[in-house]
């Protein structure tokens, strides 16, 4: 038996992030890992106690110490984290995003913190969230918005899913900010799964330096209520939330809501009238978020930010000058021709698609009116894609990168 | 042979396993015993109840029914014997085993048809792979109805006789009369009333139908209903060339061996077109039945074009059962008392809707499917099957505008002959009838520049293709580049083909 409680310390140890206890670590987990029990109980019952001292240890005492039951599933449940290199902090420990635990314990932020990838820093970041379902519009807006934050320095958070959140967090890559994935499950759980298979976006966002982070348990599946949930950490980890497309009852909205409990921005952006996926952004406008036209109005908005220094003037020299020191250098094969400005496209076909942009243009339309063969025309949009000047997608066909003479 | 038992007589049928010919050897005589026939070797139901029909058209002919015993045998035993078309042999057995006509004439007999109770003689399913069994088993002059002889006679070296009834059987093998001359039913080649120049507004669908038919590329088209799925696979089917004699006739068969064929219809140069409703069992798709399994739409579709609209709507096992055929070009039934082979080379186009209702992608309604839920049907997008197929594209609905305006690409007969030239610079350089779709990774390889080759390996890491789109995207490239007639695949030709693949469902 005391074998079982050394086994639980020595992988608590190992995956607790610096500044975090293992005792209260391991004590915590196997207070979560009992049947019927949710850290949230320990949340509770701080909020009635006398909350004196460091948030952890009075939430470990409250947990009570690891029990011969608790202790093995709570050894197992460490070194699943540990076999996923994941490193985990408590709310209020040095490791903790600051941001995050502002809030504790009314605005619930969660007991831990399980990442992986690089620690997720102190700095609130800027939200880009929306549908999931979202068209080349939308994700080309996203992108735009993601590239000039994180050129500016700024982390760009979002919860992982397709569509918008994919789009925000994919356009970091190769550049100073970074990003923070908030995940709706474990980190055990390859969802979604297209995002989660190996060479897909979250391994492409670790090896640029990103961080994906859980407050689930390894295993824990990605219910709904857990998916919902997640958008407060979103709009914990954030200076401002902007929600760029989604539905009557966008999760988007309860990251919008989040934000403003926090005394957090929020901003949308406004969208064709008649789509379904411009509900959620202009709700958020008729009860008084700002809009989101352009990265410059969304830079501004974080003027109140006290880790910022709001640029002054263009926000391109930012991005092009005043890159944070020690951040990635944009990698030039994954931006390709359309970092450059130098296209391989024909004429023709780039003017459509910078008239057009970020609208995509059909393929079929684009091949109707390009006065290129077809064939010439499908190479170079082949190209185009293979170094990321274009997105195809359903709907279209898009550049990558606002146009320069746009924003 | 004469005596106390009287002649032996002897006939030859053809037996047919699928469209494989057997000689089946009838042998008939008198014998001691009840009035009746007794037939030895196996013979299915079919074949007992011809008795029935034998002894009433014999009688009506105004010939005689045999006061004894008969007893014939249809030799090998084993071989499985299917059929109304064993009648006729049976019954000039019978005929001459009671000396009505003498037993020398049936030397080099062989007969097929079904014998009606006035004795009229009438046409049976796989007339045609029975006259080319019947040269190829070398069982001497055929006998079959006269509706079907001009089917038999498109068999060359093959003497045949088109009868009417028993009386002009009779009559014929007595000598009294001479056979008619049997003319092969004509060729033709229907002329298709589709034209490529319909194709409104769609120059990349267009472009991918010609490269389908040049190399025999299977196709998936995916868009929204009402997008012009069906039009396109119904034009590529227009712009295939049209079958060689020998071609013809093994289709003919397939769709004789089916009872898919008038007996006097012409012989069609066109490669066939089949579409079946997604609907349709395994048994129909690939083959079955009880007994010999008939041939399925795929060996219908031999030569010519398979369409499966609503992909998706096909249970899983019966479309996983598609792809062997598919890749050998042919199809094996196991059945307990036999194995049959039919031919399925052809050119498979499947059809499917972008998502669960329909529209993603479509500008004229929104799509209303959960992204779980699409990810999940796009994923069904894939798998054994979908790997062999080589051109994947997503067709876009054409708005009203490029509808109404003129007609601007190019004609079916114009596209037909680019077609035409490019599959004979591949049959140079392969063989006769092979298709780049037919291709192994040596071959397509050995005609690809070092640059192309550089080029298909980073393109398909920088778009995180699976490794199975490298032989698919070369052998689309290998089409190309004979459309263009250039013999080494070049960069560009890499990709474009690379550009026949599904996108992303949503905006990324
Ligand atoms: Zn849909």
């Amino acid at each position: 038996m005391s074998g079982a409680f050394a086994g639980l310390r020595s992988v608590a140890a190992q995956v607790a992030a610096e500044g975090t206890d293992p005792h209260q670590l391991a004590a915590i987990v196997a207070f979560s890992a009992q049947p019927r029990s949710h850290p949230d109980a320990l949340r509770r019952r701080d909020r009635d106690g006398d909350r004196t001292g460091p948030i952890a240890a009075r939430v470990a005492a409250l947990a009570g110490p690891p029990t011969a039951t608790t202790s093995p599933v709570a050894a197992r449940l460490l070194g699943a984290w540990r076999g996923d290199a994941v490193r985990v902090a408590l709310v209020g420990d040095p490791a903790y995003p600051r941001c995050l635990a502002e809030g504790w314990p009314e605005l619930d932020p969660p007991v831990w913190l399980a990442w992986r990838g690089q620690a997720p820093g102190h700095d609130p970041g800027v939200a880009i969230v929306g549908a999931r379902r979202a068209t080349s519009y939308g994700s080309g807006i996203a992108a735009w918005l993601a590239e000039a934050v994180t050129d500016a320095g700024v982390r760009v958070v979002s919860g992982g899913a397709t569509g918008i959140d994919a789009a925000a967090h994919g356009a970091t890559v190769g550049r100073p900010g970074g990003t923070t994935v908030v995940l709706g499950c474990g980190h055990r759980v390859d969802y979604p799964r297209s995002h989660a298979r190996a060479g897909g976006l979250f391994d492409q966002l670790l090896e640029d330096g990103g961080t994906l982070v859980s407050e689930a348990l390894p295993h824990q599946p990605p219910r709904a209520h857990q998916i919902r949930s997640r958008n407060r950490i979103v709009a914990g980890l954030a200076a401002a939330v902007v929600v760029v497309e989604g539905g009557e009852r966008s999760g988007s909205l309860l990251t919008a809501g989040a934000a403003a409990e926090r005394g957090r921005a929020v901003l949308a952006v406004p969208g064709d009238v008649r789509a379904p996926g411009s509900a959620a952004p202009h709700r958020l406008l008729a009860e008084g978020a700002g809009p989101c036209c352009s990265p410059a109005q969304l830079l501004e908005s974080l003027g109140a930010s006290p880790s910022r220094t709001q640029p002054s003037g263009d926000t391109t020299a930012v991005a092009d000058g005043q890159a944070r020191p020690g951040a990635a250098a944009p990698a030039d094969g994954a931006a390709g021709g359309g970092a450059t400005g130098v296209t391989t496209l024909p004429p023709t076909v780039h003017a459509a698609l910078v008239r057009a942009w970020p609208r995509p243009v059909r393929l079929e339309d684009l091949a109707s009116t390009a006065q290129v063969p077809v064939g010439g025309l499908l190479a170079a949009l082949t190209r185009a894609t293979v170094n990321g000047e274009i997105a195809e997608a359903a709907d279209g066909i898009r550049l990558r990168r606002a146009p320069p003479d746009v924003g | 042979m004469s005596g106390a038992h009287g002649v032996l007589a002897l006939v030859h049928a053809v037996a047919l396993v699928g469209l494989t010919p057997h000689r089946v050897r009838i042998e008939c005589s008198r014998a001691t015993g009840l009035p009746g026939m007794r037939l030895v070797g196996l013979p299915d139901t079919a074949v007992r109840e011809a008795e029935d029909r034998i002894r009433t058209a014999i009688q009506r002919s105004g010939l005689r029914w045999p006061q004894e015993r008969i007893v014939i045998n249809l030799a090998p035993a084993d071989l499985p014997k299917v059929g109304s078309g064993f009648d006729l042999p049976l019954a000039i057995g019978v005929l001459a085993a009671t000396e009505q006509i003498p037993a020398a004439s049936l030397a080099g007999l062989c007969a097929c048809g079904e014998v009606g109770l006035d004795g009229s003689i009438r046409p049976v399913p796989g007339t045609l792979p029975t006259a080319v069994g019947a040269r190829d088993l070398r069982t001497g002059r055929l006998f079959v109805a006269e509706a079907a002889a001009g089917e038999a006679a498109l068999v060359t070296d093959l003497e045949v006789v088109g009868v009417r009834d028993l009386t002009e059987v009779v009559a014929l093998l007595r000598g009294d009369r001479l056979p008619r001359e049997s003319l092969p039913t004509p060729t033709e080649v229907p002329a298709s009333t589709l034209d490529l120049r319909d194709v409104r507004g769609q120059p990349v669908a267009r472009r991918t139908v010609e490269i389908a038919a040049a190399g025999g590329h299977h196709l998936l088209l995916v868009g929204p209903p009402g997008c012009g799925k069906t039009m396109l696979a119904r034009r590529l089917h227009a712009l295939l060339p049209p079958l060689e004699m020998d071609q013809a006739l093994e289709v003919a068969a397939i769709h004789s061996v089916a009872g898919e064929r008038a007996p006097d219809a012409p012989l069609s140069l066109a490669p066939p077109l089949r579409e079946p409703h997604h609907s349709i069992s395994a048994a129909g798709l690939i083959g079955g039945g009880s007994g010999i399994a008939r041939p399925g739409e795929l060996a219908l579709a031999h030569r010519g074009v398979l369409l499966l609209d609503e992909l998706l709507e096909t249970p899983r096992w019966i479309l996983d059962a598609l792809r062997q055929p598919l890749e050998r070009g042919e199809i094996t039934i196991t059945r307990a008392r036999s194995r049959v082979r039919y031919p399925s080379r052809v050119l498979f186009v499947a059809a499917t809707n972008p998502c669960p209702c329909g529209h993603l992608g479509d500008p004229r309604r929104a799509c209303t499917c959960r992204p779980d839920r699409i990810e999940r049907y796009r994923a069904r997008l894939s798998g054994p099957l979908l790997d062999r197929i080589d051109l994947h594209i997503e067709v876009q609905p054409v708005d009203r505008r490029q509808l109404a305006g003129a007609a601007d690409g190019e004609s079916t007969a114009v596209v037909a002959a680019r077609v035409l030239e490019a599959r004979q610079r591949g049959a140079e350089r392969w063989g006769a009838g092979m298709l780049a779709r037919d291709l192994q990774d040596h071959q397509l390889r050995a005609g690809c520049s070092g640059r192309a080759m550089s080029t298909l390996v980073r393109a398909i890491d920088g778009l995180a293709l699976s490794a199975r789109a490298f032989d698919r995207t070369l052998r689309v490239a290998r089409t190309i580049a004979d459309l263009e007639a250039v013999e080494v695949i070049a960069p560009e030709h890499v990709e474009e083909a690379l550009a026949y693949r599904l996108s992303a469902p949503v905006g990324v």
